[in-house]
């Protein structure tokens, strides 16, 4: 279970610098998600870990060991790739035996973890057959066997669960973080998508461009972004974003003005606010915001998604901005009403021109 | 052979477009029928072949009608026999046949991931000069070739009926492109399975290339078993000839007029060890013109 060090790794394609100076540390036994959009760098960031990418600069370290000298197979890490990469003539138990095979380990030490592996992830009835002949689900669990039976330092996951349809990937989701559960092992998983993130890691490191945007755990990522990006990236309808004014708060929090005149109490202490915050972005997730005749935004209803549990309401305020707004599944609000809501103030957030996030304690 | 090959691919066909039964079942005859049309066309002169090579040389002087009548002799393939080279030759075209297959896989097989995976300096150029050799015609190098092979005094020799074929732009260039379109996630996987370059590519991506190794080998072997123009002129010696520059090597002057049935007698045989090849490998053979892919 090994402690993994990244010190001021960057990665240039010729001129192109894909990660510029880059440092994380993640603990022994953690879930740590690499979150971020397509071509940010996250799958350069894990190749190098693997050591199929060389470094531009930097240093990488996997329990206590300088690493990233060695070539891919000596440094006590497996990976799970997105296409699978089985070995397609070679069987289920060849294919989980191969590299324990190379390493020269006893066979009885290989027929015992392959078993214990294919018991596990209850693939032991395939272990006869070629990749050719499996599912998707299946050789999946096939390329996840292959790392377990090395026991490395740390599993490394590249976007494992893209290539599977919606309801074997949230089974698959969780069968991973219950293998976490009891294994204990470092695990950094590779993604860009935030529900993936949100459910199984300890960890989120969101990545933009690069570069880390934060680092925390999925509930501290979700109620206090550091950034606007962030804010923007976790989240399923996304936050609304709405330029605001500052206008003198009571109390010692922050009070906004919204594009229509309509005044806003946030949680937001004002001693945290720049002095000089001309002009604000508010950020309200669409469930942070109620439907409530007596609330003080009043908003026109333009277009309603009925999800069943829950039913977003597109609003437009009167200035003309545009809103998501969440209500109760049974929703009987609709197209073209007129409707007042209120907004929790301990859940706004704001944004100052540099896309800094202030959010209330 | 070709026949029931044809009928089960067109039957797969109609298999999938399930649906439209009838048409698609008429579709399947027509091209049934233009195949067994085809497949009669081509087997005809094969057939004449076969058939002259049963006839007595003095009757065929007179007619070379009527093979399917008496009188019929196996003289002509008594001939062949006794002449008493003519195993030597057909041992001479397995060894030089197969060894030029073997060692063309072996090259190409190497030089084609080398291309493929590895990078060196003046790569594009380099293989860009291997393609170009795709241009140059046999005929063209064939006297700076014997010229060659003359200094170093090698001529009848395996090595030089073997070595001057072992340059196959073809074969580097099919290698090359088979081994790019391996996924390099499996070669990365088995890095991270401490696998050595070249354990990855003896166990991981050769086995993958078979069909490849299948289309190139056949080809090279065919190619190789047929080949009349290298081996006339580099084997001088009766003992070092192959079968086809030894075969014809025993045609009289007037074998046209006065030993047709022997001639035909020879072709036959002469196209046997290929025949029988082709009964082993039938459906690598038909993939192997049908065109290969990965996975
Ligand atoms: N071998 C390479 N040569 C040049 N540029 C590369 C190479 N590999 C990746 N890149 C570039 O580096 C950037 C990051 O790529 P990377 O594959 O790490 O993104 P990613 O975050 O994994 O994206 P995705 O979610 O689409 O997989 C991209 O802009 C990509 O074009
Ligand atoms: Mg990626």
């Amino acid at each position: 279970m090994g402690r993994i060090e990244l010190v001021g790794v960057t990665k240039r394609f010729g001129t192109a610098e894909v990660i510029p100076e880059l440092s994380l540390e993640i603990e022994p036994g953690e879930f740590a998600v690499l979150l971020g959009p397509s071509g940010c760098g996250k799958s350069t960031l894990l190749r190098m870990m693997a050591g199929l990418e060389a470094l531009t600069a930097g240093e990488i370290h996997i329990g206590g060991r300088r690493v990233d000298g060695l070539p891919p197979g000596q440094r006590g890490v497996a990976m799970v790739f997105q296409s699978y990469a089985l070995y397609p003539h070679m069987s289920v138990a060849d294919n989980l035996a191969f590299g324990l095979r190379n390493i020269g380990m006893a066979k009885e030490e290989i027929a015992t973890r392959t078993r214990e592996a294919a018991r596990i992830l209850e693939i032991e009835h395939l272990l006869e057959r070629k990749p050719m002949q499996l599912s998707g689900g299946q050789r999946q669990r096939v390329a996840i066997g292959r790392a377990i039976v090395k026991e490395p330092q740390a599993f490394l996951f590249d976007e494992p669960l893209s290539n599977l349809d919606a309801a074997l990937r949230a089974r698959t989701r969780v069968e991973i973080a219950r293998l976490h559960q009891r294994m204990g092992s470092t695990m950094i998983f590779v993604t860009h998508d935030q529900v993936e993130a949100m459910t199984m890691a300890t960890r989120i490191v969101v990545l933009n461009k690069g570069r880390i945007e934060q680092i925390g755990s999925p509930l501290e990522i979700y109620r206090r972004p550091a950034t606007r990006f962030v804010a923007g990236f976790i989240g399923t309808p996304g936050m609304n974003f709405l330029p605001v004014d500052m206008a003198e708060g009571a109390g010692g929090h922050a009070e906004v003005v919204l594009p229509g005149g309509t005044r806003l109490a946030t949680g937001i202490p004002s001693r945290n606010l720049p002095s000089n915050a001309g002009s604000l972005t508010l950020g309200v997730r669409p469930e942070a915001v109620r439907v409530n005749p007596d609330g003080p935004v009043k908003a026109e209803v333009e277009f309603v998604e009925h999800l069943g549990d829950r039913t977003h309401l597109h609003v437009a305020l009167p200035g003309g901005a545009q809103l998501v707004v969440e209500d109760a599944g049974e929703s009987v609000v609709r197209a073209g009403e007129h409707i007042a809501l209120t907004a929790d103030g301990a859940r706004l957030h704001l944004f100052d021109a540099a896309d800094r996030a202030y959010s209330a304690a | 052979m070709s026949l029931s090959s044809a009928r089960s691919a067109s039957g797969t066909a109609s298999r999938v477009r399930a649906g439209r039964m009838d048409s698609h079942q008429f579709g399947d005859r027509l091209l049934l029928g233009l195949v067994i049309l085809l497949a009669i066309l081509w087997t005809v002169p094969l057939v004449w072949v076969l058939g002259l090579s049963f006839k007595p040389n003095d009757v065929l002087m007179h007619s070379t009608g009527g093979i399917l009548s008496a009188p019929f002799t196996l003289k002509n393939y008594a001939d062949i026999l006794a002449s008493s080279n003519v195993f030597t030759w057909i041992l001479n075209s397995i060894i030089v046949s197969g060894g030029q297959t073997v060692l063309t896989l072996v090259v190409c097989s190497l030089a084609g991931y080398g291309f493929a995976r590895t990078e060196f300096p003046f790569k594009g150029v380099i293989f860009a000069l291997v393609l170009a050799g795709l241009a140059v015609p046999e005929q063209a190098i064939v006297i700076p070739l014997f010229k060659m092979f003359a200094d170093i005094n090698l001529h009848n020799t395996y090595a030089a009926l073997i070595l001057p074929r072992l340059a196959v732009p073809f074969g580097v260039f099919l290698m090359t492109q088979y081994f790019r379109a391996v996924p390099r996630e499996i070669e990365e996987a088995a890095l991270l399975d401490n696998a050595s370059r070249l354990k990855i590519f003896l166990v991981v991506v050769l086995p993958l290339s078979i069909p490849a190794q299948a289309t190139l080998g056949i080809y090279t072997f065919l190619a190789s078993w047929n080949d009349y123009l290298w081996p006339l002129i580099s084997a001088s010696k009766p003992e070092m000839f192959t079968l086809t520059v030894g075969l014809a090597s025993t045609q009289m002057n007037f074998a046209q007029s006065e030993g047709i049935g022997f001639l035909m007698a020879q072709a036959i045989f002469a196209g046997l060890p290929i025949l029988i090849l082709y009964l082993f490998f039938q459906r690598h053979i038909v993939t192997a013109v049908a065109g290969t892919t990965v996975r």
